[in-house]
Formats: structure tokens, sequence, C-alpha cells
């Protein structure tokens, strides 16, 4: 039975070389190429493929905000240029990934590490939020959240996100008066934006520091945050030394 | 802040560089007091009143933000005298505290004192004028090294983001593509990209080139782009006539280039034109390089070196005559740089 692939990758001639070298491959069947990230969304969510090989930098969605959107339960073999940080975090979570240019030796041994995966059927048990929160140079943050629903991809930029409320596995974005569910832990979401701008104000909340207009005390130990358009926070206690601290009150 | 407090060296030298003028005023006071004064009451005066003027002397920093190039000399007199007389009208009562309190040491010390009012006045006046001068010594010496230090630095950035890594390995994917499928292409991207690496390397190290040059450098960086984005990357050029000979800083356009394709054509999927004009205008070189960008796409994380160096280097060769303007369309991105015209020969027009 043959590996079904999808190529992902905004050039052309990357798709190319992959193409060409898998031509000589029997036992994989490539089903569909993109070139964006929207596109390897679609394609990966409608055809199920087993095993994507999967650009870093791409135009409207990059790799890991591809993988974020599918869920993780396809084999990955990322391709990348240059980036000393996705490299290193790869190699640390033992991520299969080929560094443009490779020749066939490279693929192939990469393919059979693929093909044992599949055929131990080991899940790929892969913490996409991690990996990416890894290849991430220090010190930058995601500007951008990717969230799926249903059939629809959603793009919110960093700075429309309200707040965020830790739901069991998911966290709930509430941005412009609406609310999107991502599967991700708020934690996870927490390390992923940028410290200065967004605060974990209580166990299961985090705000956007920039939509609170005030805060009031509570009960004896905690307080309540009001945002802008009038919904109510709670503020635990260390919640508000945090907050106390970027504010500088 | 002033200087001295920034730079420990500064600060150091700056009262043992007083001993010397107290010198030379304590002989003033001793002869225009007609030699009443002894030199020890001379020096019990002068030494306090030296460090007083030291002192005072300091606050001529901020009268210096005058731009004495672009100020009225008149202006700058009617600046400067008047803060001059202010400062030596300070020091002399401080003068008048002291030689007040050294007289319960030194008997009838006041009337002796009086006589060489005047010419120490004057005198401190003198002085106070001297350390404008300095000071704006100082502060152009202090302008000079650190437009060297950031042109030094930005040129340096902008060599390495010349062989920026990721275009680099890129493009010899595209190679590597292009040998079994179209090995003609294959080899025309060799070429492109060795012109371009040549051309960055070669131009790169000199102080200014031809406008021409810097075009057919960005030509050359384009060819390679090219190939790797085919039908997406489209290229449109209109040029002034003679424009090509005005002299300017080499890698100033390409980054603009670069840039364009970056955030702009590789953010659509469809692809899209590039626009670079250069014009001669009012005795100024004119250059702006126009992309489309998809506007929904929420900004990439960017390294901000393409723009922000060609800015610095801009600001510290020409100052304020050269500048970046960036503009944003609703799908549209403009940067435009103004620079002044200096033809083949270096002549300014």
């Amino acid at each position: 039975m043959s590996i079904r692939t999808i190529l992902v990758d905004d050039e052309q001639l990357a798709r190319a070389v992959l193409r060409e070298y898998i031509s000589g491959e029997q036992d994989i069947e490539i089903i569909a190429e993109c070139g964006n990230g929207f596109d390897a969304v679609k394609a990966i969510s409608e055809h199920r493929p087993e095993l994507v090989f999967l650009d870093v930098q791409m135009p409207k969605l990059d790799g890991f905000e591809v993988l974020e959107l599918v869920g993780s339960d396809v084999a990955v073999v990322f391709v990348t240029a240059y980036d000393q940080y996705a490299t290193r975090a790869f190699d640390a979570s033992a991520v299969d990934y080929l560094l443009k240019p490779f020749d066939l030796t490279r693929f192939k041994a990469a393919l059979d590490k693929v093909r044992q995966r599949i055929a131990a059927r080991m899940p790929s048990n892969l913490n996409v939020a991690e990996l990416r929160q890894a290849a991430t140079a220090p010190g930058q943050y995601t500007q951008r959240i990717v969230v799926r629903d249903g059939v629809q991809l959603h793009v919110i930029p960093a700075a429309q996100l309200d707040f965020a409320e830790a739901q069991d596995d998911y966290v709930a974005l509430h941005t412009r008066g609406k609310t999107l569910l991502k599967q991700q832990t708020i934690t996870n979401l927490e390390r992923a934006l940028d410290p200065a701008r967004f605060v974990r104000v209580h166990r299961s909340f985090l705000v956007n520091l920039e939509r609170i207009s005030k805060v009031e005390p509570y009960t004896k130990d905690t307080r309540l945050a009001v945002l802008a358009d009038g919904t109510k926070i709670p503020v635990s206690r260390s919640g508000f030394l945090r907050l106390k601290e970027l504010m500088q009150l | 802040m002033h200087p001295i407090f920034r730079n420990k060296q500064f600060f150091r030298a700056y009262l043992p560089a007083w001993v010397p003028i107290g010198l030379i005023l304590a002989g003033v006071l001793r002869y225009s007091s007609h030699l009443e004064l002894r030199w020890i009451e001379v020096a019990a005066i002068m030494a306090p009143l030296t460090v007083v003027l030291a002192i005072v002397c300091l606050s001529a920093w901020y009268i210096c933000r005058f731009d004495l190039r672009t100020t009225a000399d008149w202006k700058l007199f009617a600046i400067f005298v008047p803060s001059a007389m202010c400062a030596s009208t300070v020091v002399m009562v401080c003068g008048h505290l002291i030689v007040w309190t050294l007289g319960h040491v030194f008997p009838n010390l006041e009337p002796r004192f009086r006589p060489a009012i005047p010419v120490l006045a004057v005198m401190f006046c003198l002085v106070y004028l001297l350390s404008i001068l300095l000071h704006y010594l100082v502060q152009a010496l202090e302008t000079s090294q650190r437009a060297e230090i950031l042109s030094r630095e930005a040129e340096l950035k902008a060599l390495k983001a010349q062989v920026n890594p990721h275009f680099l390995f890129n493009s010899l994917n595209s190679i590597s593509a292009l040998t079994s499928i179209d090995p003609a292409r294959a080899r025309q991207m060799c070429i492109a990209l060795s012109d371009f690496l040549r051309n960055s390397l070669r131009l790169g190290e000199r102080a200014s080139i031809s406008f021409g040059e810097e075009l057919s450098l960005a030509r050359s960086y384009l060819k390679v782009e090219r190939v790797r984005f085919g039908q997406k990357l489209r290229v449109v050029q209109r040029l002034s006539e003679g424009c090509e000979n005005c002299r300017v800083p080499p890698l100033l356009v390409q980054p603009l280039v670069e840039n364009a394709i970056k955030h702009g054509i590789a953010t659509l999927s469809e692809g899209g034109e590039i626009a670079v004009t250069g014009e001669h205008v009012d005795g100024r070189l004119r250059v702006t390089v126009e992309n489309p960008f998809d506007p929904e796409a929420p900004p990439a994380q960017r390294t901000g070196f393409g723009l922000a160096g060609v800015r610095n280097r801009l600001e510290a060769r020409y100052g304020p005559a050269g500048r970046l303007q960036i503009e944003v369309e609703p799908s549209l991105y403009r940067a435009t740089i103004v620079l002044p015209w200096a033809d083949g020969e270096g002549n300014q027009a």
C-alpha cells in the first residue's frame, strides 16, 4: 500500500525537486500539491494524507501554522532553506527535516524514517505549539493566532485579541465581540504571545493589557479587571502582582 | 544630558584643564587691581572663583542647540552675548560673596578688589564665549563620530544582509531543481546568482557608486528571483534621463527591492509587479520602489533590518537632506528615497 503524500511549498521549483525524487519511490503517491498555507490546510483536511512535505516559510500561513490547524496526526517532513532556530528546534524534538538544497541520499534517509514510523503506527504526537515556540528567535513573539472553525480559517492579529479563557483542553479567544475556540492550552498561548502585551491575570485568563480600562477590588484577595467593552475578568492575587508590575501601578 | 557626565574621561580632564585659565585670570586680577592685591589674596579669591566659572561654563551646552549654519548671525549674536553677560554676572556675584567672606581673613580686601571688577567681568564674558565655541566643537566631534559608527555598522549589516542565507539557499535549491527539468535555465540561474554575488561584493566595498550601477545590482538580484518566482514576479522600470549618473551609496536600492519581494510579491499567491522609478528633480535624486501586497496577511515577523539600514545610512551620509519615506496604501506599498544630486565628477548640482 502506498503512502499518500502532499507537497507544500510556495516555490514551484522546490516542489519539482520533491516530485522528481519521489518519482523514484514506488510506495509514495502524491495526491496533492499546494503553493500556500491556506491551500495546504484545505488539502490536508480533505485528503487526510499520511505524509506531508511542508515548507516552513510560506505566504499566508507558515508551516507551523498549517500543522497547528490540521492537528498532528500526520507524518511531517519539514523543508526549509535556512533557519537556525527552526533547525535547532527540529533536532531537539526529533522531527524530520530537509535543508534546501538536499540530495537524493538525504531525501531517502528522511523517507526511510517516515516509513518506519508509519509502519510502526507510531503516533507523531508532535506538540506543534511547543515546536513553534522553540523555533522562534528569542525575543520574537507571534503576531497572529490561527484558528479553524469547521471549514473556516481565522487569522487573528495578536493586537485584536481582547482576552483568552481556558476551557479544559481549549482556549476561548475573544476578539472584537466574537469568541473562537482553539485546541491549545492557555499556557502555550501565553508563551507564544508577547509578555509585555498579554498578562496571565488568572489561572484561566490571559488578557490584552491595552484592553484593561480599570481594576476594581472584588473579594479580599481577588480583583476584577474591567475591559474597555465592560467585560469583567477575575484577577487572582498573583495575577494582580504581574499586572501591577507591567502597568507600573 | 551634558556630554561631560556621559564620558568619564571628559569629566576627569575638565577641572585640570581649568588650571591654566585660573592662572591667567589670577594674573589679570593682580594687575587690574594695580598690584594692590597680594598673590596669596589673589589665589584665595581666584581658586574658588575658577571652580564656579568652570561650573557656570557647563551651561553653555544648553544654548548650543542652535544650528550655526541655519541660524542667522544676528540671532546667534543676540543669544550668545547676553547669555555670556548673564553668566559673567553670576560669577561676579559669587566673586563678591567670596571676597566678602575672605574679608574676615584679609583686612580691607573689598576696596582693593573693586578696581579689578570691570576687567574681570569682561574676561569672564570672553571665557564663556570660548566655552560656547568649545561646546560646539565637542558637539560636532560627537556627531561625526556617531555618524561614522552608524554608517560603518549599517554598511557592515547591509553587506551581511546581501548574502541573505535564505535567499542563497533557496536559489541553490531552485538550481538543483532545474538541473534535471531545464538544464539551460539552471545554468542561466547559476550565472545570474554569480553576477549578483560578484556585483554586491565589488560595489559593496566602494564608498559611492553611480545610480546606474546600483540599478544593475538590483536587476541582477531580480534576475535570480525571477527564476525562482517565475511569472509571479514582474518588474517595470521608469527612469528620467541622466539619472543613472547620480552618485549614491552602494546597496541602497537593492534592499528595497528585496523587501518588495519578501513582504510584497511573496505574500501574493498570484504574484505582482514591482515598479522602480528614478527621477532627477530640484537638485535631488528621487527613487521609488512600489509593490502590491496582501493586506489580509498580517505582518510576518520582520527582521526589520532592510529599511532601518537604508534609513540609517542615508542619515549618516546626508543628514536631513537624505530621507526614506514609506507610504502604505490599501494594497500598495511605496518606499521613496530622496538624496542630494551629485554627478559623476562629485559636483553637487
